[in-house]
């Protein structure tokens, strides 16, 4: 586990080192919000309506913005070559990239999610599960964008790539975890699309890893 | 008689391993172009009839569908097509994973082979469907789970080939790459088609079913069997020539391609 834990302080500090990575998404999420009043009037029962797809799509969107990045870096100054020659297993070091980018990405965007529910008039009882579904999917657009960003590592231009193969694998993301808030704020409960997406989760924790390894290894050959 | 020496010691003793030297022949270029050879043409002919015999039988000798009038006979060309976007990825998903796993030459040239095809017959599925759905539900695009899913498997296609595109200069990298992305999607796929599809059944209530409760007759049944053969017999004809196409062009250094490139010229 060392390896791992070696990666993960790495990532982090280099994360932190670099914090326009870090904030630029959520800034990038407060403009975007506040067009949405702009196009379509300020009505809070109209953006209350909108406001679990919009603050979902959002965080789908800016956790895009970093994806690439995963393994970008690592590819450009030679790491993953290391990765790949040390005796833990490679998907191990994924693992790694994977929590470390969560951690730097995804986490922030769970937390800043209440000032954008606030925003748009998200009913406060809803709260709880937007944060809750966004701290259960966030970890899968890392884990499913680390398949892309391996994928895209060694091209200069590769975003659009990454978006055009990871969007796709991300709708059932989306469906459940925007589900899930439309569903607390009717009232109802929204213990099903919340098992779904931790489904999800546990399903992408176990194959993930293994794909975005295999992806490296024929990147690098 | 004169047998080499080759042929005895290749001889298979058992039909299994008649049949294990023969799957072991079609993973060698060569061979590969060589048998596909024989299969072409009659695939083609094959595919021409039964789309000639489905056609007349669709359109003129089945009949006319009490609620959906004419319309129903765009049926044979959408399901057929619907059939075959989801048959071509699984061919595309199993060709990944040899690809991956094995690395044969011929896999990687069957997916690659199959992408466009797929794509094509999914845009066909989705424009007859849209074009079906304005007599029939007023509107030329619904968010049904079917409708959804179709248009995510298309997504699919596009990034299968994209990755194939963006990876160019090295064709073997190029397509063990977007063979990934096959197997990746092959994961995927139940998953986004059962969220869809409980996705819509939550957002529209009652989703309008294609065939609805009532058992397709026989009359139209069978023009059907008729469109489902002649995609297929038309995409193994498709598929393999231009699996042979892509395979004369990786291997173009290679004595055996450019002999037959020779062949062909004079």
């Amino acid at each position: 586990m060392r390896p791992f834990w070696a990666l993960v302080k790495r990532d982090l500090t280099l994360g932190m080192r670099r914090k326009s990575q870090i904030y630029q998404p959520l800034v990038f999420q407060l403009l975007v919000v506040t067009m949405f009043p702009l196009g379509l009037g300020s009505g809070a029962k109209t953006l209350a309506l909108i406001a679990p797809a919009v603050i979902w799509i959002l965080a789908l969107l800016a956790s895009l913005l970093t994806l690439d990045q995963i393994f970008k870096n690592d590819y450009d100054d030679g790491s993953v070559e290391s990765y790949v020659l040390t005796s833990s297993p490679l998907s191990f070091a994924v693992l790694a990239k994977v929590l470390a980018h969560w951690l730097l990405s995804g986490l922030p965007l769970v937390l800043f999610s209440p000032i954008l529910a606030v925003l748009l008039h998200l009913p406060p009882s809803s709260y709880p599960t937007l944060m809750l579904s966004l701290l259960i999917g966030t970890p899968i657009f890392s884990f499913i964008g680390s398949i892309g960003s391996a994928l895209t590592m060694s091209l200069k231009h590769g975003g659009l790539l990454l978006t055009v193969l990871v969007m796709p694998l991300l709708t059932p993301v989306l469906i459940f975890g925007a589900g899930a808030v439309v569903e607390s704020s009717l009232g109802n409960s929204a213990s099903q699309h919340l098992m779904f997406l931790s489904g999800m989760l546990v399903l992408s924790f176990t194959l993930v890893p293994f794909a975005a390894a295999a992806a490296i290894k024929i990147n690098l050959e | 008689m004169n047998i080499s020496i080759n042929t005895i010691i290749n001889m298979p003793k058992k039909w299994w391993e008649a049949i294990v030297l023969f799957y072991h022949k079609l993973g060698s270029p060569p061979s590969f172009y060589r048998i596909s050879g024989y299969f072409l043409k009659w695939l083609l002919l094959i595919a021409i009839i039964l789309a000639g015999i489905g056609f007349y039988d669709g359109l003129i000798l089945a009949p006319v569908d009490y609620q959906q009038g004419d319309t129903v006979r765009i049926m044979y060309v959408h399901v057929s097509s619907a059939w075959m976007s989801m048959f071509i990825y699984a061919i595309m998903g199993i060709c990944g994973l040899i690809a991956i796993i094995w690395r044969m030459k011929v896999a990687e040239a069957v997916l690659m082979a199959s992408a466009p095809i797929g794509a094509w017959f999914t845009l066909i599925t989705l424009l007859t469907g849209s074009l079906w759905g304005k007599p029939m539900w007023g509107t030329w695009w619904e968010w049904d789970a079917r409708m959804t899913s179709e248009l995510i498997l298309l997504f699919l296609y596009i990034g299968i080939m994209a990755t194939y595109t963006a990876f160019s200069e090295d064709a073997r990298k190029a397509a063990r790459m977007a063979a990934l992305v096959a197997v990746v999607g092959l994961v995927n796929l139940p998953i986004i088609h059962f969220s869809v599809k409980w996705w819509s059944s939550i957002h529209q209530g009652t989703t309008v079913s294609l065939m609805g409760e009532s058992k397709i007759t026989w009359d139209m049944l069978r023009p059907l069997i008729y469109m489902a053969f002649a995609t297929k017999f038309y995409y193994g004809y498709s598929m393999l020539k231009r699996a042979r196409m892509y395979l004369l062009e990786t291997e173009s250094n290679k004595k055996w391609a450019q002999t037959i490139v020779m062949e062909e010229k004079s």
